[in-house]
């Protein structure tokens, strides 16, 4: 059984390899750059990393460097961003053809007929392959999670969406989750291409509510407040990591005051009564954010989502091998 | 006897279609039955609930005296060779047989090896490069390579040439000799397993039209000719199958009672082709007799 799997899977697995290569010849000369100018910048001596300093003046040394940073590799972040649907081509690639290229080339009679049960058969080549999933996904973690290291630091926007879902565990998860709604969507159509289909659109669909609706309430926000007039203007530092999920201006009463949720007023004595005229008298910026020390157990609480899914639609699937009409 | 198949008013319903419908029957071991029935008659249904492929909608099926698809002991006891014969196209023959080793806690590698090198099928090259006659010698010895007690093959001539067929059929039944086993062979044609086969089971619109041992059936269906004269009016017959007439003559092939014929009558035999085309002819004629071979049957599955 398990030669039969890796005699079926070797081509797929050669074409991880090569693809994970590719990645790589991207990843590690621009990873590189990326050190070195945080490096030469000297962005590490002068972010305390551990306790950050929560407001930031607009004389502070350390904000003008990270633009400069930032600025400088803007263009490559954009980029990165294609590499959010790696994981989506273990479902495409990997999950959908499993059963449903048996049951598009009627292949499924001559093994489904051998001396195995269909349970044992589904499960050792899901155990296998899945597997071999969990692996190429935690290697390209790691790989990822060296790249994106500069871009955290320099940026304070590991936890904002997008950034949070390029790196660290979440990628397995994705990974792994794709691979099962593959399984499943390609024994349910029993047809390689409308799998692959189903799979990329559902893929997206679930990463794309999970992140916007459900990942913001993994944990009650927390929230912070911050003057609009003062002495020195400050505004909360993002280097400080937090993910900002709103912000805006509120009058005395508590009365939101701002569309949309990325408005803030700062002014300092002279332009005060400009502010004051907008806002009235006592308003005060608020902003609700998830604090950056909540990164891992985020992480951890949406692998662990994505792998109960995957895990549900596995055995979901494994099931309807079962009784499959055949 | 014991039955190598066994069914009691077996049905399979595809959403409101009933692909098979109270199917009741039992084909004796040591036979080689022909399961015979046009295109959509539910022939494939029946192999497919026999090796445990599908699942009884009504009914239930045995063979080999269990309930298949529950039990890994009995997918090996069972050689099956799907319509078309589907094999991985990518791999060639010689990893077919390892997957069959792999798969089967009983698999005769050697027997499957020389049969295939003595028909000149090249081991080494990918199955989708051979040709249609040579994936079926594969797909077959991987089946006899397990050492079935029961073979189903579906159709396994269907993509055969004339020639590719005859030997296809002469290896089949060498193979038999040797090793003793039960075999269903289906196919839309009669002609392709007349000369091989000893049991008869005749599919038509999802249900069992004829079924018995092929002596049996020749024995009991008489063609007559004599005289024109009204089917409803000859004695000595329990059913008129098929009249045909001319202005002055009647032929009419009929089941017979036993003795006391009309005398008027000539009394000739008929050939398993005649009798199988003149029942697919009457989808109404049915003719489920007890052989003896088997318990009696009724058409509607009333049995003990």
């Amino acid at each position: 059984m398990t030669w039969l799997v890796w005699r079926q899977h070797r081509q797929q697995l050669l074409a991880a390899a090569i693809a994970m290569l590719a990645v790589a010849l991207f990843l590690v000369p621009t990873g590189r750059q990326m050190h070195a100018a945080f490096d030469e910048l000297g962005l590490r001596g002068c972010l305390p990393g551990a306790s950050p300093s929560e407001f930031l003046t607009s004389d502070d040394g350390c904000a003008s460097l990270s633009e400069q940073f930032s600025g400088r590799f803007q263009g490559l972040a954009t980029t990165s961003l294609l590499l959010l649907f790696l994981p989506v081509v273990a479902g495409m690639f990997w999950g959908a053809p499993l059963v449903a290229r048996e049951v598009e080339h009627g292949t499924h009679r001559l093994v489904w007929t051998q001396g195995v049960t269909r349970l044992r058969w589904a499960t050792v080549k899901l155990a296998l392959v899945g597997g071999g999933v969990v692996l190429v996904a935690a290697a390209y973690a790691l790989l990822v999670g060296w790249w994106v290291a500069p871009l955290n630091d320099a940026t304070g926007y590991r936890f904002t969406w997008l950034f949070f879902d390029q790196q660290g565990p979440v990628l397995v998860g994705y990974a792994v989750f794709a691979f099962a709604l593959g399984v499943l969507v390609g024994t349910l159509t029993g047809k390689v291409l409308p799998a692959m289909a189903i799979t990329l659109g559902g893929f997206l669909a679930t990463r794309v509510a999970v992140a916007l609706l459900v990942r913001p309430r993994f944990l009650p926000y927390q929230r912070r407040t911050y003057p609009t007039i003062s002495g020195s203007p400050a505004e909360p530092n993002q280097l400080a990591g937090d993910w900002v999920i709103s912000r805006g201006v509120y009058s005395v009463q508590g009365v939101k005051l701002t569309p949309g949720s990325g408005s803030q007023a700062l002014c300092d004595q002279t332009s005060a009564p400009r502010c004051v005229a907008k806002y009235g008298v006592g308003a005060y910026n608020q902003e609700l954010f998830q604090p950056a020390d909540r990164f891992w157990l985020f992480q951890g609480i949406e692998t662990a989502l994505f792998v109960a899914l995957a895990v549900v639609l596995l055995v979901l699937a494994v099931h309807l091998v079962r009784r499959r009409v055949a | 006897m014991s039955a190598a198949v066994e069914a009691t008013g077996l049905g399979k319903r595809y959403r409101r279609t009933w692909a098979l419908r109270d199917c009741t029957l039992a084909i004796p071991q040591g036979r080689i039955a022909a399961l015979v029935g046009p295109n959509g008659a539910g022939k494939t249904t029946l192999l497919h609930l026999a090796v445990g492929l599908l699942a009884p909608t009504a009914g239930a099926i045995r063979v080999l005296g269990q309930t298949p698809g529950r039990d890994p002991d009995l997918l090996g006891r069972v050689g099956f060779v799907a319509q078309d014969a589907p094999l991985y196209g990518d791999l060639n023959g010689a990893e077919h047989l390892r997957l069959g080793v792999e798969l089967n806690r009983r698999f005769d590698q050697t027997l499957a090896r020389d049969r295939l090198e003595r028909l000149g099928v090249p081991l080494d090259r990918r199955v989708d490069r051979l040709s249609g006659g040579q994936r079926a010698q594969v797909a077959l010895a991987m089946a006899l390579a397990k050492r079935p007690e029961l073979l189903l093959l579906d159709e396994p001539v269907a993509s055969l040439d004339p020639l590719a067929r005859r030997e296809f059929l002469q290896a089949l039944m060498g193979s038999v000799a040797e090793q003793g086993l039960t075999v269903v062979l289906s196919s839309h044609l009669l002609a392709d397993l007349e000369r091989v086969c000893d049991y008869l089971i005749v599919l038509q619109a999802a249900r069992v039209q004829l079924l018995g041992s092929v002596d049996e059936l020749l024995e009991r269906h008489k063609l007559l000719v004599g005289p024109r004269r009204d089917p409803a009016r000859v004695s000595g017959v329990a059913a008129v199958v098929r009249a045909t007439h001319t202005d002055r003559q009647s032929t009419l092939l009929v089941r017979t009672d036993g003795p006391g014929r009309d005398p008027a009558l000539a009394v000739e035999d008929v050939t398993l082709e005649d009798l199988v085309l003149a029942y697919l002819a009457d989808p109404s004629a049915g003719a489920l007799p007890g052989p003896t071979a088997a318990p009696a049957h009724d058409r509607l599955g009333a049995q003990a």
